[in-house]
């Protein structure tokens, strides 16, 4: 589904990913885990098409088509989706109308009709219920004065509306207590598919507790350096990321 | 030599002409009213860019051409034209002036409940100037400007709403006034809202044009709060890219009166909103949000003049301006608390969106403070779209007109919630979009 080779990225002409690889078929949770600086979140967003970085070589063909052709929202109707780490605030757009006007956009780019808004409401408020969202959270501005768990919880809510091909998500973990750290990985198990696959990018273990990643890479100085099954997620917790980066510059 | 002298003098010759068609011309306080007014006018002339609250506004476009008063208009509209300008969905009455004229025949005054007047100024003082006598002109004096003067010297038509003592409207009374050649058109309106001690009402003042005909609207509204009113004053200008128009607001509060308002231009060549509060009593408190919109060709100019001259008075003044293609904007923001009005709390907020780099938006909040013990501050922002914002709705596969057109909307949504006026920002939210819709290129370049 996802093929990435050789991939070089730099942001202000310094380089951030050196050649990078990865081959994410469909079904498959990959988790991408690394020490901070490692170029994790830049891999993310440069998957979504994020302004700002420059791609200096290298390919990624996402289902055959270049994906670094197409604009942000082109590879969002293609089902890429990208949870953010810090999810952004837009105040006076209403929860409801952005959560609509996604879907319905995603929706179009698949051939199928606008949800009427009452069948919008009755899969919104289903969905929000999944993922333990109050109601009143749809009704307010996105993610305006939401807390950092509820603003987790909209991103798996937008997850699971629009049902993505490929979902990345970007230290969603992070700063998350443990009820909400629950409900990302449910938001995930429940999704899993053999048609969906994640790209889990973590920089602790805790997550793949929840979620039982298919593979593990680590990335180290903008390249994986190393890949395994979730034994080697429990061999960082262990010894840190300290080995992997002194045996690849070995 | 004043290169404004002869509009002046021909503006003084119009007045001359239409005074003995005037209402209530046997009125002496309203007639010795006009004179004032009259020479005061001319004495004044009008303003130039020297003058500071003209700085950024050249009047010679408007004052080059002959407006003439209450013209008959071309066609008379009919009640079914009239109805696409509606805006309050559950208004209780409404009243539509063409060309600054009342036309009781488009008008609905009927089931209005006891206590409340409502009816064109222009007949009430025909028939009981009298009545008017103790408000008329009594707020606009304030500060006589030269448009304020020749609104007062031309007084004639407009809306006279009084609401007794305690009497509350169930809802909104609109107010419609709308333009239509042939020929070039002048419109002074003058409107009178009165509201006894404890009275509440919504009013909606709603300026359209019927055509593309070229048009001069000063319009000038009084409102007069006894203690304890509470006044929503909705206010649109939306009239056709060839006008220009000019409104002063005039306010003066009692003890503990409300008054909120919310006023937003979206059309014109030129358009000037001024609002002059004066809060009297203690414990008055009003809340002022504005919306502007300019795009290109267009000047939008607003001012405040907010006075607390009394302790214990709230004021909350909120402006924000989208500005496409080359439109320009004039926001000049000025709260005054004089040395009694001890324990003012007043806020002044000026936020511009800038779509497109050719925009232009000079802004200038001043707070003058002669009080020791009072909660005062001011801001002004001028950004353009957050690129963050625009990356995040479009990762969600919404397309980037679309994104910027949201996050337009969402910037519009504080100053248009604090309207509960049914259907207002549902015409305004539309009219934002039919402008970010025709300057979309404009959108583009601004990234």
């Amino acid at each position: 589904m996802l093929t990435v080779k050789d991939l070089r990225v730099s942001v202000d002409e310094q380089p951030i990913l050196n050649g990078l690889n990865l081959e994410v078929g469909e079904g498959e949770v990959h988790a991408i885990m690394g020490p901070n600086g490692s170029g994790k979140s830049s891999f993310a967003h440069v998957l979504a098409g994020r302004e700002g970085y420059t791609v200096t070589g290298g390919e990624v063909r996402f289902d055959d088509q270049d994906l670094l052709d197409l604009s942000v929202e082109e590879r969002a109707r293609k089902g890429l989706f990208l949870a953010l780490q810090y999810p952004v605030e837009l105040p006076g757009v209403s929860n409801l109308v952005f959560l609509r006007e996604s879907l319905n956009a995603i929706r179009a780019a698949r051939g199928e009709p606008a949800l009427d808004a009452a069948t919008f409401m009755k899969v919104v408020r289903d969905k929000a219920g999944q993922v333990n969202m109050s109601p009143e959270l749809l009704k307010r501005s996105v993610n305006a004065g939401f807390s950092g768990g509820e603003k987790k919880r909209n991103e798996i809510l937008q997850l699971a509306l629009l049902e993505p091909r490929l979902a990345i998500l970007d230290e969603t973990d992070s700063g998350l207590d443990i009820d909400a750290l629950r409900v990302v990985a449910d938001g995930v198990n429940v999704l899993r598919s053999p048609q969906r696959a994640f790209i889990l990018v973590t920089h602790y273990q805790r997550l793949l507790d929840y979620v039982e990643p298919d593979y593990v890479h680590v990335l180290s100085g903008g390249r994986i350096v190393r890949s395994g099954d979730k034994s080697l997620a429990l061999e960082l917790e262990r010894r840190g990321y300290g080995w992997i980066a002194g045996e690849a510059a070995a | 030599m004043n290169a404004m002298l002869e509009p002046v003098e021909r503006y003084r010759r119009l007045i001359d002409a239409v005074a003995p068609s005037l209402p209530g011309d046997d009125a002496g306080w309203l007639t010795s009213q006009r004179a004032r007014a009259t020479e005061h006018f001319v004495r004044q002339g009008f303003p130039t860019r020297k003058d500071e609250a003209w700085r950024y506004t050249s009047l010679e476009r408007v004052l080059e051409q002959v407006w003439a008063p209450n013209a008959e208009p071309g066609l008379q509209p009919a009640t079914a034209d009239i109805a696409a300008f509606h805006l309050a969905k559950d208004a209780v009455a409404r009243l539509v002036f063409i060309n600054g004229r009342c036309l009781p025949g488009l008008s609905s005054l009927s089931g209005l409940p006891a206590g409340v007047q409502l009816g064109s100024l222009h007949s009430a003082l025909e028939q009981q100037p009298e009545r008017l006598a103790p408000w008329l002109g009594q707020a606009a004096q304030a500060g006589v400007s030269s448009f304020t003067a020749l609104n007062t010297a031309l007084i004639d038509d407009g809306a006279w709403v009084h609401i007794a003592v305690g009497t509350k409207l169930a809802g909104p009374v609109e107010l419609l006034y709308l333009t239509t050649g042939p020929g070039t058109v002048a419109a002074h309106p003058r409107n009178l809202v009165v509201l006894e001690d404890g009275a509440e009402a919504t009013v909606v003042e709603h300026y359209a044009s019927l055509d593309d005909t070229a048009c001069f609207t000063n319009s000038l509204t009084e409102v007069l709060l006894g203690a304890g009113a509470q006044l929503e004053h909705a206010r649109l200008q939306d009239e056709s890219a060839a006008a220009r128009h000019i409104s002063n607001v005039f306010v003066q509060q009692g003890h503990s009166s409300h008054y909120r308002a919310v006023g937003v231009s979206v059309g014109g060549l030129w358009s000037r909103s001024e609002y002059h509060n004066r809060m009297q009593q203690t414990q008055a408190s009003c809340e002022i949000d504005g919306l502007y919109i300019a795009g290109d060709a267009q000047l939008t100019d607003v001012h405040l003049d907010i006075g607390h001259a009394v302790p214990a008075c709230t004021s909350r003044e909120r402006f924000k301006g989208i500005l496409l293609g080359r439109g320009r904007a004039v926001f000049d923001g000025r709260i005054r608390v004089e040395v009694d009005a001890q324990k003012t709390d007043a806020q002044l907020a000026n936020d511009n969106l800038m779509l497109s780099r050719d925009a232009e938006v000079d802004t200038k909040p001043q707070l003058e403070i002669f009080a020791d013990d009072v909660k005062c501050s001011h801001g002004t922002t001028v950004g353009q779209l957050e690129p963050e914002q625009l990356f995040y709705l479009r990762s969600r596969g919404i397309g980037a007109d679309d994104a910027r057109r949201m996050l337009c909307l969402g910037f519009a949504t504080e100053v248009l919630q604090a309207c509960s006026v049914d259907g207002f920002r549902a015409r305004v939210e539309t009219r934002l979009q039919q402008r970010l819709a025709a300057g979309a290129v404009m959108g583009n370049s601004g990234e």
